[in-house]
């Protein structure tokens, strides 16, 4: 039977309704599973005014049958098969006939029995008493309370409207009474309308103004983009985010076209776009990868009949223009260079300093890098970008846009002549913001980004700033996804330990913890971002786990680690290789190193074995070193036939004590060899299961 | 339509609704949010239901006369209604209409807009209320006030007042604003955003701005102790204003900014805990 509810509030923000959507989506089929309600997945649909679920549900809960228990056979029938007082009484009790009884084998022998059914309840009784608890019961990432209810939510809950079967389902909540009544659009149809079914409801929204799903109107607001910038030749400036935004916030979508005045075309492209995007949430417009002074805006109605809203929307504009003109000229009479000076008076944190503090130790750890990594021609420019890349906080365009941070300071070093090198690092400092944001491009750039961040993680961790569950105050996890994101990017090896240490050093005596704990602190926390970043690209659990088991020596080879083995899980030496490693690793578990002594080889087999081992090995070692671990890893297969041999001929746990160790040593150079491509006793295979259930 | 009629034209809306129709405070203020008439009546679980004019200081807003919408006073018209009715959109919505705004033909949204006021340890969940790109009114359902919960929920609803009149007589320029049928914005304002802009950029002499600040937050807090919350307030105010005047002259730094807000939050966190727990001389 058909069910719809909608869920009607004064406007939530777009990423609310998604939240919103999603746990109704969670909570209601929880509910359906858990009262044995047959149902077809759950529909949701919503606008920043409505959360709409639309399902199809069996009519009744399914019926239970239970059995119940009553006295052992032997005892409930007599030798003839007649029901004696024990069988009379027990069905009496249960107000059935004797005939009715049968028999049920428990583990305890047969007994009499008696299958009960009961009657499932009817779905709309269900729901009625579990709609309630479930829509008080969503949460969002900013809630509140309204007039006098004690409710809080995303915005305040207007009207509800709830059909089961074409018939309003009565419920309250906090005082709004559920009902089979809507309205259209708010501002153009904004009269109620009763409906009676789910396609009564969505002809009325449509009739009225209203496009309930999200994916119709995406893509009437990219159709209508088209449609206008198609005379023009021009393109969108893409903008993703504020599409899905925009897509949530009208009911109805009507793009329109405004032009601004080109003299304002002087200005960056990222200055006018964050003008438009952050003030008005317009989009930009290229042709040929320029600027064009033309803008394209989202409005929620039907139509600009009369122009209004466009023209409204280019005088909007042309005063936040004149601004960012009024900013761009005169943060430009003082140079970046002069400005840094007062970078003393602005904090990074209160207990790491400022950030004068902060680009002088940002100068060395960039030097570190571009030594380390073969960039020592870049490292004059690279040291001057980190000591101006801060010097925009104390811009009047940051100040206007903080979202400009970075860009603004390398647009500003590029209008006063520095070297490209260093504008673009200072440009790109900040990125990668977001998961999907670009990495930096140039390697200054990039090296600059990773010194910002990895500075503020071994900070704000010598300080206690930590992320903990929901929390991150540091935005921690943020950085350190970045800094992984530009190190595998960039294809950089270094060693983590050192790299962590030079950062960790920087700070002289400022921090609380010690450098130890720092360090071991940001390689657990490491590793939890890449599982999370590796998990998120589709790598098995169990290989990540066996890659990061090798240790973090260079979060690139632990990548390249990953790799070999997620190329190398589909072939046939995978398995018994793995199982192999196993064993040795069982066989060695407890024992203390021992060295290996040829001399003490006793069986041809065993010096035979050593001696492919040491030629495997010394072809492998020089592949590890370069990452290259698929190759070193299908050498290493070839150890484990060899093994197979070995173990059948060769008892390790000897008797004589000299002979046991020496063998113990063998599989423990094994075992170490292994371990500088992964750990593999996390890795799960097939083998494995039968091997347990044998 | 002239600004005095739109001010009009709001005061009759909403005396309509029940507000009472306050006078603007007479103290320097950012916000009218932070006069006593919003201040004190939300804080209580007495109705409540004013509307007022109130200017607004913003020294660091100054352009001296320059720029064709920043000024470092405008007026806002201030509602606060308590607890926040049902249909306060509508309400609210019906009041554009009621300046003859055709909004079949514009485009009117409610962009997220939470609203937060550190100073007065005060914040709110709700939106800038935007007509064809132009924000036009913050529109807030107060959630706390002096760090205090607030309940019954007041919403507040300010309207820009300048804002309004560009939209209403589609002017590009703040001082070509009719306030009345033969008086312009410029006639009235220009020289006072002048002198001010430079009062509040150049002339103000930052060591008797940082003594005034000292001795008024000195007062605020004795008068505290003796239970005299409204003067006590009154000095908050005055402290308020001298920061901000103190921040134009580029006399903060960043760490101090925090230090001072929190300052001034305290005091004002103090008067409202006795207000609420009934404390003070009523």
């Amino acid at each position: 039977m058909e069910f719809l509810l909608e869920i009607n509030t004064e406007e939530m923000p777009a990423s609310h309704v998604k939240v919103g959507l999603a746990q109704l989506k969670e909570k209601i089929e929880r509910e359906l599973a858990s009262n044995r309600i047959a149902h077809r997945p759950v529909e949701t649909q919503g606008t920043s005014r409505r959360l709409v679920v639309i399902g199809d549900f069996a009519p009744r809960q399914e019926d239970t049958q239970e059995v119940v228990i009553g006295p052992p056979k032997a005892v409930a029938f007599s030798k003839e098969g007649m029901p004696t007082q024990a069988a009379i009484g027990f069905a009496r009790s249960h107000n059935v006939e004797t005939s009715q009884l049968e028999v049920v084998a428990t583990p305890r022998g047969e007994y009499i029995g008696l299958k009960k059914t009961s009657k499932g309840r009817p779905t709309g009784e269900v729901l009625a008493a579990a709609l309630p608890a479930i829509i008080t019961s969503l949460s969002f990432p900013k809630m509140m309370k309204w007039g006098e209810t004690n409710l809080r939510f995303s915005r305040p809950i207007r009207r509800v409207l709830c059909l089961w079967g074409g018939k309003r389902l009565p419920f309250t909540i906090e005082g709004v009474r559920a009902g089979d009544e809507t309205s259209g659009h708010k501002l153009h149809s904004p009269r109620m309308f009763k409906v009676a079914s789910v396609s009564e409801y969505l002809a009325g929204l449509k009739k009225n103004g209203v496009i309930l799903a999200g994916d119709e109107r995406r893509s009437i607001i990219l159709k209508q983009i088209k449609q206008r910038l198609g005379p023009l030749q021009a393109q969108l400036y893409p903008d993703d985010e504020l599409l899905e935004k925009l897509t949530y916030e009208v009911e109805h979508p009507h793009v329109f076209l405004g032009e601004f005045p080109p003299e304002y075309l002087r200005l960056p492209l990222e200055v006018i776009s964050v003008a438009m995007r952050e003030g008005q949430k317009l989009f930009s417009v290229i042709r040929e990868g320029r600027q064009v002074p033309v803008f394209l805006g989202v409005a929620d109605s039907p139509g600009d009949r009369k122009a209004l809203i466009r023209k409204g929307n280019e005088r909007v504009l042309k005063a936040r223009l004149e601004d960012a003109r009024f900013f761009w000229e005169q943060d430009l009479k003082i140079p970046l260079a002069q400005r840094a000076a007062g970078l003393r008076q602005v904090v990074f944190q209160e207990k790491l300093g400022h950030y004068e503090d902060k680009s002088t130790r940002l100068k060395e750890l960039v030097a570190y890098l571009c030594d380390k990594l073969g960039e020592k021609k870049i490292e004059k420019e690279a040291v001057q970008a980190a000591e101006l890349c801060k010097a925009d906080l104390l811009t009047g365009m940051v100040r206007e846009f903080p979202s400009l941070q970075g860009k603004v300071g390398g647009l500003y070093a590029r209008e006063e002549g520095y070297p490209p090198v260093v504008s673009r690092a200072i440009y790109e400092h900040y990125q990668p913001v977001g998961l999907d944001d670009p990495l930096p491009v140039s390697a200054a750039g990039a090296f600059l980004s990773l010194a910002d961040k990895l500075d503020s993680i071994v900070g704000a961790v010598g300080i206690g700033l930590l992320a903990t569950g929901s929390s991150d105050p540091f935005g921690l996890r943020r950085s350190a996804g970045a800094v992984c994101r530009i190190i595998l990017g960039r294809k950089v090896h270094l060693s983590f330990d050192d790299l962590l240490n030079q950062a960790v050093s920087g700070y002289g005596e400022r921090l609380e913890k010690p450098k130890g704990e720092i360090i071991e602190y940001c390689r657990t926390f490491f590793s939890q971002r890449l599982r999370f970043i590796w998990e998120g690209e589709g790598y098995r659990y169990d290989l990540i786990e066996a890659a990061l088991g090798a240790g973090l020596d260079s979060v690139y080879f632990s990548y390249l680690r990953l790799k070999a083995l997620a190329s190398l899980e589909k072939s046939p030496s995978f398995e018994p290789f793995i199982l192999m490693a196993k064993r040795v690793n069982n066989i060695i578990r407890g024992h203390p190193s021992y060295e290996v002594n040829p001399d003490l080889f006793r069986e041809k087999q065993e010096k035979e074995f050593w001696f492919s081992f040491c030629i495997l090995r010394d072809k492998a070692l020089p592949w590890i070193s370069a990452g290259d671990f698929a190759r070193a890893q299908g050498m290493i297969f070839k150890l484990q036939p060899l093994l197979n041999t070995y173990f059948d001929k060769v008892l390790v746990m000897a008797e004589d004590a000299p002979t046991r160790q020496n063998r113990l040593a063998q599989l423990q150079a094994i075992s170490r060899l292994l371990l500088k491509i992964a750990d593999f006793s996390p890795v799960v295979v097939e083998g494995e299961k039968k091997d347990r259930s044998a | 339509m002239t600004l005095q009629n739109l001010i009009m034209s709001l005061q009759k809306y909403w005396s309509d609704q029940g507000c009472y129709l306050a006078q603007p405070y007479d103290l320097e203020v950012g916000a009218g949010t932070m006069t006593p008439d919003t201040f004190f009546r939300v804080l209580d679980r007495r109705p409540w239901r004013v509307g007022y004019v109130q200017p607004s200081r913003r020294p660091n807003d100054g352009r001296f006369g320059e720029n064709p919408h920043r000024v470092q006073k405008h007026y806002q018209f201030q509602v606060i209604i308590k607890p926040s009715p049902s249909d306060i959109q509508q309400v609210y919505i019906q009041s554009l209409v009621n300046l003859g705004i055709d909004l079949s033909a514009h485009d009117l949204r409610f962009d997220e807009d939470d609203w937060e006021s550190p100073t007065i340890g005060a914040w709110g969940v709700g939106w800038q209320v935007v007509l064809d790109g132009l924000e036009i009114t913050q529109f807030t359902y107060f959630q706390q006030a002096g760090g205090v919960d607030l309940f019954p929920v007041p919403v507040e609803i300010t309207y820009g007042l300048e804002r309004l009149e560009m939209f209403l007589e589609g002017k590009d320029n703040i001082f070509d604003l009719n306030w009345s049928e033969d008086v312009t914005y410029r006639d009235l304002r220009l020289r006072e955003e002048k002198e001010f802009s430079d009062y509040n950029f150049q002339t103000a002499d930052i060591e008797r701005l940082r003594q005034s600040f000292g001795l008024a937050q000195g007062e605020a807090s004795r008068l505290i102790d003796k239970g005299l919350l409204l003067p006590a307030y009154d000095l908050c105010l005055k402290c308020s204003h001298l920061f901000n005047l103190l921040d134009s002259r580029g006399a903060i730094s960043v760490t101090e900014r925090v230090k001072t807000i929190g300052e001034i939050r305290s005091l004002v966190v103090r008067i409202a805990q006795k207000y609420r727990a009934g404390e003070g001389r009523s």
